[in-house]
């Protein structure tokens, strides 16, 4: 018995050593979330692995809903991909972490680096000014609404919240006379994710902020605006507490809501759907002032990665012109590359007006530590209690508050 | 001529026989100690510590200070109060319902192969696509509830079963009796298959009712069956949070988190593993009272 466990323990030993080798043989291991089920990164792994002899890719595609827990998670457990897609809400964390490799001087040698512009590697630089990011892609959140029906009621598009909440009261009706309505306003996003639309309507406001502006009256004022809607104007559907991603474009692209807020990511399924119908504009201005989400995206190494080399070689592959496009394509996002944004032909001319016009007020959330927490259970929980009525407001904000304290 | 077999033969044999099963069992009680007990130690070792996982290089001891910031936490009552009403439902309608249908599957009819094998459906999925499927069904926009409940005039505007505190948690509970009401069934009809016919047909002569056959000689033929099928659905329905996760993530709000999916949350999303760890340990010392309690009660009952 006492051989045939060696002989266990040896062929275990081989494999692992074996295994190990494939390894060390310039495997860069890549974690990226998409939405879209179409997935590009096989014809650009193919491309990258005939330009460089010798680098393998693994892309692994892992579902964005536990992507920062499986990534967390595997940094500790120490079997951490060598770079993977990241955005800068995580950053803080990765950097207490140690997790994240400092890409400065790679990206100074490197010869694309013109031909993003330099802006973005400012927004996504370290809280401690270092480089770890390498940007990709990015979208600007804004208003989905249908054309036809504020054309029907003879409705503008809402410039402020207050008309905003008007033109929501007036788009929630009941169409086929059975006596409830079946059209809603707003398609508000209540779970995880939806932190942006709350903070288009509140954050917005001058004196509200997430980081030491919460317990402010223009907070209140904005938490408040958000309950209303649903609770007294009840201008989103009953199950906009639970709603995510899918159930807001897929109520949004059925007719079951006349406004939304989501980024251009979306625009050509919502085309393909609704045509003319649908348009698009920047978010309201609430409260004096406009906030909204820029999205972001980046790819970054990670400390404990072997092949530090032929990952860089990866990442700015996939951030050069051409390669950026083709990525972008299938994201639906908007390419890094100045070269590629002036070609640029994916999308419809209003949604990208739309997105342009609400640039010089799109805004990134804390760079702090507590911001992933913020993301990922302080707003949804609570949030949802507000919104059902199990806490009022201001002990929403207060519990925010307290996190950011 | 040998009269006895000689003293260090005997000798050897006890030895064989004390050791050859402590020899083979072995194996299994390493691996189970490798798999299970470290990390249970590992558990409540982490429980003591101030333990976060994007801070590794932190990990103080805190001693009882977990604990305590647990009993003082409203989320834990809010929880544990839900974990309460999740097993108190969803196990006794799981033993109805699978009661109820082993009743009727052993009764002859046409086609029963061809039902019993059916009735295994919901325990055989896995309990995403289960999960996706009622997420559909209870949709207030499109779900088929809403519309069967409105076409019937039960109510007036349909309901989003899923996004209103005061029904996720049953709508939930529902899901999941469901799914598991299958396992009673397989295992109870199993039992009514072991009671001989004979005392059935002894007790018809002797004038006996249904209902008296019932609670005579069915109840206690199955009573082994039930006590069992009882205690691991417990453990099983306590610690199951995958229905939830897909179905509600644990919203709206609180609204439907039970304790093992409370600990999940702080540790993995989170990432604070000293204070998720705490919360279960004290919810396994919570689940292994009422095991006990369980067993002494039910074990009795059965006994007598």
């Amino acid at each position: 018995m006492k051989r045939t466990v060696m002989g266990a323990l040896v062929a275990a030993g081989m494999l692992a050593a074996s295994a190990g080798n494939s390894w060390s043989a310039e495997t860069v291991r890549f974690w990226f979330h998409f939405d879209n089920a179409d997935n590009p990164m096989s014809n650009l792994v193919a491309k990258f692995e005939k330009q460089n002899p010798g680098i393998k890719v693994e892309a692994e595609n892992i579902p964005w809903n536990s992507y920062y827990d499986n990534l967390y998670t595997s940094i500790i457990g120490g079997n951490a991909p060598d770079a993977a897609m990241v955005k800068m809400f995580a950053q803080p964390r990765l950097i207490e972490m140690g997790a994240l490799e400092p890409i400065a001087s790679r990206v100074d040698g490197w010869a694309d680096k013109a031909d993003i512009d330099s802006n973005l590697f400012n927004l996504t630089k370290g809280n401690d000014g270092k480089t770890y990011y390498l940007p990709l892609q990015y979208v600007v959140l804004y208003l989905y609404y249908r054309a036809d029906m504020f054309k029907e009621l003879g409705l503008k598009v809402p410039a402020t919240c207050e008309d905003f909440r008007e033109a929501a009261k007036k788009l929630t009706r009941d169409t086929n006379g059975d006596g409830q309505p079946d059209v809603y306003g707003f398609g508000f996003r209540g779970g995880k994710g939806g932190h942006d639309h709350w903070a288009s309507l509140t954050l917005s406001r001058k004196g509200a902020n997430l980081a030491g502006g919460m317990k402010t009256d223009a907070a209140l004022a904005g938490s408040q605006f958000v309950v209303d809607l649903f609770r007294k104007d009840k201008v989103f559907p009953p199950s906009a507490p639970n709603d995510g991603f899918k159930e807001t474009i897929g109520a949004f692209k059925a007719g079951k809501t006349a406004m939304t807020i989501h980024h251009i990511g979306s625009s050509n399924e919502m085309d393909q759907t609704l045509g003319d119908k649908v348009s698009a504009a920047p978010v309201p201005e609430c409260g004096g002032g406009r906030w909204t989400a820029f999205g972001d995206e980046s790819t970054a190494i990670f400390a404990a990665s072997k092949v530090k080399d032929a990952a860089w070689k990866w990442i700015s592959f996939l951030s050069t012109a051409g390669n950026n496009a083709e990525f972008n394509s299938a994201t639906g996002q908007l390419p890094v590359s100045t070269k590629d944004a002036n070609a640029w032909t994916l999308h419809k001319r209003r949604f990208i007006d739309a997105t342009v016009q609400s640039l010089p007020f799109a805004q990134l959330l804390p760079n702090r530590a507590e911001t992933s927490d913020f993301v990922n259970t302080v707003w949804p929980v609570n949030m949802q209690r507000a919104l059902t009525g199990e806490i009022s407001a201001a002990d929403m904000n207060a519990k925010i508050a307290e996190l950011y304290k | 001529m040998k009269p006895n077999p000689s003293p260090p033969k005997a000798g050897g044999m006890a030895l064989g026989r004390t050791v050859l099963p402590i020899a083979m069992l072995s194996p299994a009680v390493l691996v189970t100690v490798a798999i299970v007990f470290l990390p249970m130690l590992q558990t409540a070792w982490m429980s003591l510590h101030d333990y976060i996982l994007f801070r590794p290089k932190s990990f103080d001891f805190v001693g009882l200070k977990n604990f305590i910031a647990a009993l003082n936490d409203e989320v834990f009552w809010i929880s544990l109060r839900h974990t309460l009403i999740w097993i108190f439902l969803t196990v006794p309608s799981q033993l109805l319902l699978g009661l109820a249908a082993a009743l009727l599957l052993n009764q002859e009819f046409p086609w029963r192969g061809l039902a019993r094998a059916l009735i295994i459906v919901p325990w055989a999925l896995p309990s995403v696509v289960i999960s996706l499927m009622w997420v559909w069904i209870y949709d207030s926009n499109y779900g088929v509830l809403n519309d069967f409940l409105l076409r019937l005039g039960l109510i007036a505007t349909s309901i989003p079963w899923l996004a209103d505190p005061a029904t996720a948690l049953y709508a939930i509970i529902l899901t999941l009796t469901w799914q598991g009401f299958p396992f009673f069934a397989v295992m109870i009809l199993a039992g009514l298959q072991s009671i001989p016919r004979s005392f059935y047909e002894a007790a018809a002569i002797d004038g006996a009712s249904g209902w008296r056959q019932f609670w005579h000689i069915t109840l206690p033929g199955i009573s082994g069956v039930l006590v069992t099928a009882v205690l691991l659905r417990i453990i099983w329905v306590a610690n199951s949070i995958d229905v939830i996760f897909v179905m509600t993530g644990g919203g709206p709000g609180y609204a439907t988190y039970t304790l093992p999916l409370y600990a999940f949350i702080k540790a993995r999303t989170n990432l604070d593993f000293g204070y998720g760890s705490a919360l279960a340990v004290l919810f396994t010392l919570m689940l292994m009272g009422l095991v006990i309690v369980y067993l002494r009660r039910a074990g009795k009952a059965v006994q007598t």
